[in-house]
């Protein structure tokens, strides 16, 4: 790169500094540097890559997060066309997860982990909400890892993080659904054994896992950092749905069909940071 | 924390709680070992600040105790490699690189004076330790890992502690002067521009060790300006024997 032109002043810097040594006598140090240059343009363009698919799978998160918010019934496979949609995204994931599989193996898993952990968290958030809206299931952390070629980690802390986020994605299914269908979605299964789940319930009980978790310990982590804004921003979501339940028991027939509450505010809020 | 519905499988959030239990117990120890890491750094620096009022031949007893305290350092980097040998190395790396940068810059400037002797390693004054005999001091730890995931010195904390001996050296030329000794800080002039030289075929990106590389001419022109007072009033030692 420009190392032809940086050795420029260093060169000459020998001649004018030193008089006595007429011949041009290169630093003895040369080769060992030589040595930590290379390393170093290699760690750097491994760097380089991991920041790029990470930025890559966030984007492509987004939009099977966006399709998906599409759906409009919980606890059945998605609909064809929506599916086809996020598939294909899904398949350009993993295409960025192989690319930078080789770059974080072994020693570099966690090297990098900065620079991959926002497209994970992205990533558990979307596959989150696609296992929810099939199975209405909490997708597990083995699960999620599962998904992802072994040489890449899916870390407690990103996991969380991501399912932080899924919180705001199910409010936002939550009340569009409920303004479009005049129903919370919930699971409508004749299951002897469970009650009749419903949303707010599943968001309730994961905000109390949230809440159960113990997080004073990783004040200096970027788990505890995070976990805070996202801790507030998750309840502010779950409260949206609750007023927004009570809204429709208190107004509901009041209210014409596929009127939509303006959730433009929330975008900003929820999901990124 | 059961959950009332289905939906979430208990087990999920109990064992992500015990992952964060595990990571601040590792975190704890770590925060311990480093406590007394600190203090030894200190001590060490504070040890090896007296070479600037000490003249080069009466340096032995420095160098002695530098030694000392430089063996205590490598006792607490010994307890941080086994209490994270389960660990991923960079996982908490962050932890305790700059404690581990203060070690590496206490061996290098103790070897540069010519100390460091009863390590295993060759010395002689003037001398800049490989990152592998800086390796080999620190009792055989590993340097520069790649294949395998284990406690180690990166490149990146022995260029920041040549950095710092860069430094040290610039204000050890200036208080040579004030004992007289006008020959060291032509050899810290050549010293020191031959580790610039080598910094500047490196390409940096816009990081910590680039920032810091980038004062490094500062300290060239700090040296060069000294040499350049002296040789202006012909206090240069005539007999100059070769900078090593």
């Amino acid at each position: 790169m420009s190392g032809g032109l940086q050795d420029m002043p260093g060169m000459k810097r020998h001649h004018d500094g030193q008089p006595k040594e007429t011949d041009s006598r290169t630093s003895p140090f040369m080769p060992m540097f030589e040595v930590f240059r290379n390393e170093l343009d290699e760690h750097h363009d491994r760097r380089e890559r991991i920041i790029k698919a990470s930025r890559d799978i966030t984007a492509a998160s987004k939009k099977i997060i966006f399709s998906l918010q599409r759906v409009r019934s919980l606890g059945s496979s998605i609909p064809p066309k929506i599916s086809a949609e996020t598939q294909d995204r899904a398949a350009v994931i993993q295409q960025h997860f192989n690319t930078i599989a080789p770059d974080l193996a072994g020693i570099n898993g966690w090297r990098y982990q900065r620079q991959v952990s926002p497209g994970i968290q992205e990533y558990t958030e979307a596959l989150s909400f696609e296992h929810y809206l099939r199975h209405q299931k909490l997708i597990t952390v083995e699960e999620a890892a599962a998904t992802v070629p072994s040489n890449i980690t899916l870390t407690a802390d990103d996991y969380i993080l991501g399912i932080f986020d899924l919180v705001g994605e199910l409010m936002r299914f939550a009340i569009t659904t409920m303004a479009t269908s005049g129903s919370l979605p919930g699971s409508e299964s004749t299951d002897v054994s469970t009650e009749k789940r419903d949303i707010l319930m599943d968001l309730r009980s994961l905000r109390m896992c949230f809440h159960g978790l113990d997080t004073t310990s990783c004040k200096d982590t970027s788990l505890g950092r995070d976990s805070e804004k996202k801790m507030e921003v998750m309840n502010t979501c779950v409260e949206k749905v609750e007023a927004a339940v009570y809204g429709m028991i208190v107004r509901g027939r009041e209210r014409p069909k596929g009127w939509v509450p303006d959730l433009s505010d929330d975008r900003g809020t929820v999901g990124s940071y | 924390m059961a959950s009332p519905s289905g939906t979430i499988d208990p087990k999920i959030f109990e064992s992500l709680q015990s992952k964060i239990d595990d990571d601040a117990e590792v975190r704890d120890q770590i925060r311990e070992i480093l406590q007394v890491l600190e203090r030894q750094g200190r001590t060490a620096q504070a040890i090896l600040s007296g070479a600037h009022s000490t003249p080069a031949a009466h340096l032995e007893p420095v160098l002695k105790s530098t030694e000392d305290a430089i063996r205590g350092e490598i006792e607490s980097i010994g307890k941080l490699a086994s209490a994270t040998a389960k660990s991923p190395y960079y996982k908490y790396n962050g932890m305790w690189t700059r404690d581990v940068q203060n070690v590496v810059f206490a061996v290098l400037f103790c070897g540069w004076l010519g100390g460091m002797g009863t390590f295993g390693v060759a010395v002689e004054p003037g001398k800049l330790f490989t990152i592998e005999e800086v390796g080999k001091i620190l009792n055989e730890v590993p340097v520069n890992l790649k294949d395998q995931d284990a406690f180690h010195i990166t490149i990146e904390e022995y260029l920041q502690s040549l950095i710092t001996l860069i430094e040290e050296l610039a204000r050890l030329a200036i208080n040579s002067v004030t004992l007289g000794d006008y020959h060291r800080p032509l050899q810290i002039s050549q010293f020191v521009k031959d580790v610039h030289a080598g910094f500047q075929i490196l390409n940096l990106k816009n990081d910590s060790l680039r920032r810091r590389s980038d004062g490094i001419k500062y300290s060239v022109k700090k040296v060069e300006d000294i040499v350049y007072d002296l040789s202006l009033r012909n206090l240069v030692p005539r007999a100059e024997p070769t900078a090593q």
